[in-house]
């Protein structure tokens, strides 16, 4: 091959089983060059990244990691799709890297057997040396690279082991086209595989041996139904063709697994040794503290509690808050100095620069949390929580696989919903996302904080207890709770089925890569960014649009238009002190003029329109409209509170005057407070249990790909939050009112 | 000779050897492709439900439901 003019660019596929470093390989060879997406129709994330070497640009697809190549659902189909270049909109790859653990080459080579009989030239990165070392484990490299009949490296990805040497293995492979098939199958198995490839191709020349193999093995009939148009006459050949093969003693599945394993005992055979007794590795001796019931369960709770206290505390996520804050400000006051009042103010100030800014306040609390996530899942913490957890999550319907991405939905739902592309069973990933926008997110955290301060009375329970913290442990309480209520009911009504198996592999632990966790955080953070930046930016310039429009200026400062006048004259002449007075009473106007404008908004007249609906749960118009206002992000309620209230939409949770005000609001011509304890807790349930957070939608939308879930879930969650909310008005109002 | 029992019958820190696995053919491969087949190994680790297995060089957990069907020799 030419270095200066390379032939062709070289598209290598990465396989192989879960927890052996895969993903670690491909962020350390293609670095920041990469691209992740989904592929349409199923939630399997493709992970595109490429290297260029010696003048040889290489194109890599990092595929889900997978114990096998045999298909049963669409999301195992996509990797053999892909493989085979079915796979719409991507090139067909012209290699395989498969990546190996050392300490594990038994079950691993399983999978290098099925990407040998794909005949693409193939490399074995042979990862995790050193916890083969630690096990006392040696492997011969160059005996098992010739019985393979492919290159293997031996790397150590979390290290950057090796990797020189990798790329220059990959770029060779464009020496060849192929290699040969080697069949571990015995002889009749592989006749009737050429008969049965010979009647594909009657049907479809495209057909390859490799599928008819797999057709023949696929007991469970998916690959039958996605493969052929299902004919009566092909269906019957095959299960009379597996009937004949089990009279010869070859059942068909138990076929594979036999001659597969076959073929790796002899491969191994003599060239992998290991110490007579097994070696107490420190894996073994960490695990026994951290998968004992007692010791594990205070680990975790230790762990927990200091990812939450990172993330929810001052020291790091406030500050950081409080510069993005900070930097918001700065530019909303740029703006306002430098442009005059009107629409295309209001539009920077009010809808695109505190909508935007609402969102991305949250960035460091995103970054932390995926920071801490990255860390244990690459140590191998993770699937050891995963495994403490599978005990309280199975009695719901869930597997352990779930605590992850409920856990991640505490911060945000959005990168929760993408984590829960961990779990490989659909329906269990399907409930998982459909609940996860249940767990109390930082955006519900101003709501809670400016109704428990307003209406809570500041007192403690058995001077231990702070009422406030009660009420807002409550909160998070209830949208677990309401998690595992609506897990429970979608399990046994719209997504039945038989509890699949839960297999799942401890990995070795290992010291995590540093580049690593930083790439998982940058990317995890920039597409929290840029996916509910976008949206959020479009629903608030709608939102702010519907409040400010339409709009009557001389009607509603009529009324006050004497008193400014007067008020602007007396500024004049005023000493200091009597100016601050003057300004102040301006201000207060201006606030109502402004209250008045968004009352006579689109709006304020959705809030008049729906004052019947919101009553029973002892809401006024008011909080009607802040509560619509909220629904594309529930943050806007506090700042549509603030102008609703005619304080200006400046204010934030920790507001006094916004707290004073709404303690003092009274029910049109009575004397009747519109908030008190009943309404204040109605509000916050209703928040708790409310989908609303359009961005969540969306990537629902994305991550089903369909409209029919972000549908589902907006409807129920509504349902469920006007239940909810009226249920603990009617109920507190017996007891606080009566 | 001892009767077969199933794996999540099994003592932590024995060591015995699969002797059957049944039920249905997908679940049966399924096993054989996390490793667990006639023949193969494995010491119990930590019991219960999930328990964590041993199997070659690999610690797998499993739900007592799913390993009933695991067949193993005690001898």
């Amino acid at each position: 091959m030419s270095v200066d003019a390379p032939a062709r660019t070289l598209n290598v596929a990465l396989v192989g089983n879960p927890n052996t470093g895969k993903s670690t390989l491909f962020n350390a060879l293609s670095g920041i060059r990469q691209k992740t997406g989904n592929y349409p129709g199923v939630t399997v994330e493709k992970k595109h990244g490429s290297f260029t070497h010696k003048g040889q640009k290489v194109e890599l697809i990092d595929l889900p990691g997978t114990y096998s190549l045999a298909p049963r659902s669409p999301d195992e189909m996509v990797t053999v799709d892909v493989l085979l270049g079915r796979q719409a909109n991507e090139t067909k790859p012209n290699a395989v890297m498969v990546i190996v653990d050392a300490s594990n080459l038994e079950r691993n080579l399983y999978i290098v057997s099925q990407v040998k009989e794909l005949g693409l030239p193939t490399v074995v990165a042979l990862n995790m040396g050193d916890i083969a070392r630690d096990k006392g484990i040696s492997v011969d490299v160059i005996q098992l690279s010739q019985r393979l009949g492919v290159p293997i490296v031996a790397t150590q990805a979390n290290r950057r082991g090796g990797l020189d040497q990798l790329r220059d293995t990959i770029v060779s492979l464009l020496d060849s086209d192929s290699i040969p098939v080697e069949s571990p199958f015995p002889e009749e198995f592989r006749d009737k595989v050429g008969q049965l490839h010979a009647k594909l191709q009657e049907h479809d020349e495209q057909s390859t041996r490799y599928l008819a193999e797999r057709l023949l093995l696929d007991t469970s009939g998916y690959l039958e139904k996605e493969l052929t148009s299902g004919g009566k006459e092909l269906h019957n050949w095959i299960v009379e063709s597996r009937n004949q093969l089990a009279e010869l003693g070859q059942p068909v599945p138990a076929i594979e697994a036999i001659s597969r394993y076959k073929w790796v005992q002899e491969v191994l055979d003599g060239i992998v040794t290991r110490e007579a007794t097994r070696k107490v590795t420190l894996s073994d001796r960490i695990d026994r503290i951290l998968t004992n019931r007692i010791g594990g369960t205070i680990f975790f709770i230790f762990i927990m509690t200091l990812m939450f206290q990172a993330v929810f505390s001052d020291l790091v996520a406030g500050n950081l808050m409080g510069y993005i804050e900070g930097f918001f400000e700065i530019i909303a006051g740029f703006v306002d100095a430098s442009l005059a009042d009107g629409a295309l103010k209001s539009l920077l100030i009010d809808g695109v620069i505190a909508g935007v800014g609402g969102v991305l306040v949250f960035l460091p609390q995103i970054c932390i949390l995926f920071f801490f996530i990255a860390i244990l899942e690459d140590c191998g913490y993770l699937a050891r929580a995963a495994y403490l957890m599978d005990r309280l999550f199975s009695k719901i319907g869930l597997s352990g696989k779930s605590f992850i991405p409920l856990l991640s939905s505490f911060a945000c739902a959005i990168p929760g919903i993408m984590a829960a592309r961990v779990i490989e069973n659909r329906r269990d990933r399907l409930i998982t996302i459909l609940v996860a926008p249940l767990m109390s997110c930082s955006a519900r955290m101003p709501v809670y904080v400016l109704l428990t301060a307003a209406f809570i009375p500041d007192e403690t329970i058995g001077g231990v207890l702070s009422l406030h913290t009660l009420v807002m442990l409550s909160m998070y309480l209830l949208g677990i709770l309401a998690a595992v209520g609506v897990a429970f009911v979608l399990r046994r009504t719209i997504l039945p089925g038989e509890t699949p198996p839960f297999v799942m592999e401890l990995p070795s632990y290992k010291f995590p890569s540093i580049s690593g966790v930083l790439m998982v955080m940058v990317e995890k953070g920039w597409a929290f960014v840029k996916r509910a930046g976008t949206l959020i930016f479009a629903m608030t310039v709608i939102v702010w649009a519907l409040s400010y429009f339409p709009r009557d200026e001389e009607a509603a400062t009529a009324p006050f238009a004497e008193e400014i006048a007067q008020l602007e004259t007396q500024l004049e002449s005023a000493s200091d002190e009597e100016a601050a007075q003057i300004e102040h009473r301006l201000a207060e106007i201006n606030n109502q003029i402004d209250g008045e404008l968004l009352r006579g908004s689109f709006l304020g007249m959705a809030g008049h329109w729906i004052e019947p609906v919101v009553r029973p749960l002892g809401w006024d118009w008011k909080i009607g409209s802040a509560a619509i206002a909220s629904f594309p992000a529930r943050e806007v309620i506090i700042s549509t509170m603030g102008v609703l209230y005619n304080l200006g939409g400046e204010e934030d949770e920790e507001s006094a005057p916004l707290r004073e005000t709404i303690k003092e609001a009274k029910w049109a011509g009575t004397d009747e407070n519109v908030f008190n304890i009943p309404v204040a807790l109605s509000i916050m349930v209703f928040f708790a249990l409310c989908a609303q957070c359009a961005a969540t939608l969306a990537v629902i939308k994305r991550e089903t790909n369909s409209w029919r879930w972000p549908i589902f879930t907006f409807v129920y969650m509504t349902v469920l939050a006007y239940v909810g909310a009226m249920i603990t008005y009617q109920v507190s109002a017996l007891v606080f009112l009566s | 000779m001892l009767p077969d029992i199933p794996l999540n019958m099994v003592q932590p820190g024995s060591v015995v050897r699969i002797s059957q696995v049944v039920g249905g053919q997908d679940d049966v491969k399924r096993m054989a492709e996390m490793g667990l087949q006639t023949g193969t190994e494995v010491e119990m680790l930590q019991s219960g439900s999930p328990c964590i297995v041993r199997v070659g060089q690999a610690k797998l957990c499993f739900r007592q439901s799913d390993i009933l069907n695991i067949l193993v020799s005690t001898d």
